[in-house]
């Protein structure tokens, strides 16, 4: 009994002393982003926290991955040049969403009510991104994604989007189409993508092109002989392929094997060198983008050299997005001259009304939380990508 | 004419990564979760060494079948065997034997999504080159041929052993009742490694020829399969080799009809769910023999 009764002493005083150091210790919670440690200009603390939400681990760990880099090197940048001010950096961690909707929701319900932190990044996976941005916008949290382009995500003056929605620059391809002199087209796509949804029923179509075929195909097809057998029956112009991950290369691989040698309209999710496991299969598949590291504007020229300075690759148009997604959150809040949440979602309010270059080009504009881009038309060689040619060209 | 031969190039792709998991399910009592990890990371392992010297076919395959058998071995000694001898009884131990397969099947899947970054990943540097010969309008590519050749031989391989030699005598004896079995001088450990590495061996097969025909796998592609291979034995029955091929086929020919002639949104929702209703009529699969028990 006595050895019990003196268990439980140690046991609570144990307790006391975590608690006691916890209280201590959690010095972010005693400041409000708006108050005290006025190191900066105008009433911006001199440290202005960020906390972005990435998947680096699991299936969308490139993109997450990429964006990051692209995050980091503004941030840098941000710094480097006092651009928040003299006394005034910015200080952005990363968190694994993991892949996983519940954790990627958890993060941010952490995030709010750490008032130290000022704004989030926002995942690239638009289902962990839908499952954010409601909590995101309720509690008054600013937060930027990327990619992320289902319904959903961008709910209110709370939540934007650095990536524009593919069916917004898809038309970049007509160009090629009326090149081409196609007419019809047959089309194999993924159903477990919202945007590619749109793209298969709407923007294809929007090219120009009667669909002589389309077929959806689920997240679990591996094989695509027996839908590419259906389109290729109806003799289309051109084929296109709209899947993700390592779908593109197999459907592309499986296509050539069917005999169908002509160009293929697909999207960006066959880009980072995700067709190169189908060697010269994979050459000729044609996409539009919102970001190639080889198109020409000045600023995407000026971001495609700091980026190599520092990471010695091209960039990926996620990095690019990330990249001007963190510059867009430091105009915001230089523009509210705070780091209080409900004053930056001001300062974006007005920043959205504003052109601003960037990595993803220039004279960048902002429509429902969204940038829009023109867009760039990018051939795989088989080898590599090749910039065909930028809407602004 | 082309929709045969798509059923029978996709079904035995199904037969070969099915094939070991009934082995071990039908036998040893072993549900191997881990297995779509196993048949994923053989490749990935093939992946890495071709990353450095360009190899041809049947070092490939040697890759992937080696990597496998051992990454099998591997999973059973560590894993669950030490489950197999704490477990209070069969019925514990199998599902702490399913549960512990699943944790381990993330171990490959980290490793390889981390190096890869969940990018597809192929076989391309192989000298190797995928050929299409024309059968009439079909067409078929050497690697089916290889695929349903192979497939179907060990298949066959594996069923007569099982019947026949005394050998698979035992490991079916293990199956019924494992510890009658030891006490008439089977060596279960033995026997239940060598089928483990069977099963293994079979799965990295299995991932080096799926590879080369869909030319690019990702770290999770096994987990599709994986859910694929479960649907099979149980349609079939488990245990029954008839059945692993019955369920590959039928499966590979659903899929193929409802691709065919339907959008393909609809693949998954009729396979399974004829597989719901065939269960319904007969719960111990198609090929499954109905279970006896004293009472």
């Amino acid at each position: 009994m006595n050895i019990l009764r003196s268990r439980r002493l140690h046991a609570a005083l144990a307790a006391g002393v975590v608690l006691s150091l916890a209280a201590c210790g959690g010095g972010g919670s005693s400041s409000s982003s708006s108050a005290s440690s006025s190191g900066g200009s105008s009433n911006l603390p001199s440290t202005i926290k960020v906390v972005g939400s990435e998947p680096e681990t699991g299936p969308a760990a490139f993109a997450g991955l990429s964006a990051e880099k692209g995050y980091k090197l503004a941030v840098k940048q941000i710094n480097d040049q006092h651009f928040l001010g003299k006394d005034t950096t910015m200080d952005v961690t990363f968190q694994d969403t993991k892949g996983q909707i519940p954790t990627a929701a958890s993060i941010v319900s952490t995030v709010v009510p750490d008032k130290s932190v000022s704004a989030m990044f926002g995942s690239v996976s638009s289902q962990e991104a839908v499952a954010q941005s409601p909590i995101a916008q309720k509690s008054g949290l600013p937060i930027v994604y990327t990619q992320a382009g289902s319904d959903g995500v961008v709910i209110g003056n709370y939540t934007y989007r650095a990536t524009p929605l593919m069916a917004t620059y898809y038309p970049v391809l007509k160009k090629y189409v009326d090149q081409n002199k196609w007419k019809t087209v047959g089309v194999i796509y993924t159903n477990a993508s919202p945007t590619l949804v749109q793209v298969a029923t709407e923007s294809i179509p929007k090219l120009g092109l009667t669909v002589t075929k389309s077929i959806a195909t689920t997240a679990t097809t591996q094989d695509f002989s027996a839908p590419i057998q259906q389109v290729l029956a109806t003799h289309p112009d051109v084929v296109s392929i709209l899947q993700v991950g390592a779908a593109n290369p197999t459907a592309m691989t499986q296509l050539r094997q069917a005999g169908y040698t002509g160009a293929v309209l697909g999207n960006s999710g066959a880009s980072a060198g995700n067709l190169k496991p189908a060697g010269q299969d994979g050459a000729n598949m044609v996409w539009a983008t919102d970001f190639n590291y080889q198109q020409t504007a000045s600023s995407s020229q000026k971001f495609v050299s700091d980026y190599k300075a520092e990471y010695n690759e091209n960039p990926l148009q996620y990095a690019a997005e990330g990249y001007d997604a963190a510059w867009f959150l430091a105009r915001s809040i230089k523009d509210a001259g705070s780091a209080d949440r409900a004053k930056i979602a001001t300062g974006m309010a007005a920043e959205a009304k504003k052109k601003s270059n960037g990595a993803l080009g220039e004279n960048l504009t902002w429509k429902d939380g969204t940038i829009q881009v023109p867009g760039s038309a990018v051939q795989w060689t088989g080898t590599d990508e090749k910039l065909l040619y930028s809407a602004t060209s | 004419m082309q929709e045969l031969v798509s059923v029978i190039s996709l079904g035995s792709i199904y037969l070969l990564f099915s094939l070991g998991m009934s082995l071990t399910w039908g036998t040893i009592d072993v549900l191997n979760f881990a297995h779509g990890s196993i048949f994923m990371f053989a490749t990935f392992c093939a992946y890495l060494i071709l990353g450095k010297t360009s190899l041809p076919f049947l070092a490939v395959v040697g890759i992937g079948v080696v990597v496998g058998a051992v990454l099998s071995l591997l999973v059973q000694v560590a894993a669950f065997e030490p489950i197999l001898k704490r477990a209070r009884n069969k019925r514990s131990a199998e599902m702490q034997i399913l549960i512990g397969g699943i944790g381990i099947a993330t171990i490959p899947l980290a490793i390889a999504q981390v190096q890869t970054k969940s990018n597809p990943f192929g076989l391309a540097a192989s000298t190797f080159h995928v050929t299409v010969w024309h059968l009439g309008s079909a067409r078929i590519t050497n690697v089916a041929v290889f695929t349903i050749v192979v497939g179907l031989a060990i298949w066959g391989a594996i069923s007569v052993w099982l019947r026949r030699s005394r050998q698979g005598l035992a490991l079916r004896s293990i199956g019924v009742d494992s510890e009658t079995a030891s006490l008439m001088g089977i060596n279960r450990r033995r026997l239940a490694l060598g089928t483990m590495a069977v099963s293994g061996a079979l799965a990295g097969l299995a991932g080096v020829m799926f590879t080369y025909t869909t030319s690019a796998i990702t770290p999770e592609s096994g987990d599709t399969l994986l859910i694929k291979a479960f649907a099979i034995i149980i349609l079939g029955g488990v245990g029954s080799m008839a059945g692993v091929a019955f369920g590959a086929f039928a499966l590979a020919l659903v899929e193929t009809l409802v691709l065919t002639y339907t959008s393909g949104s609809w693949v998954d929702a009729v396979a399974f769910g004829l597989i719901f209703l065939v269960l319904l009529a007969r719960p111990a699969g198609v090929f499954g023999r109905k279970e006896v028990r004293r009472a």
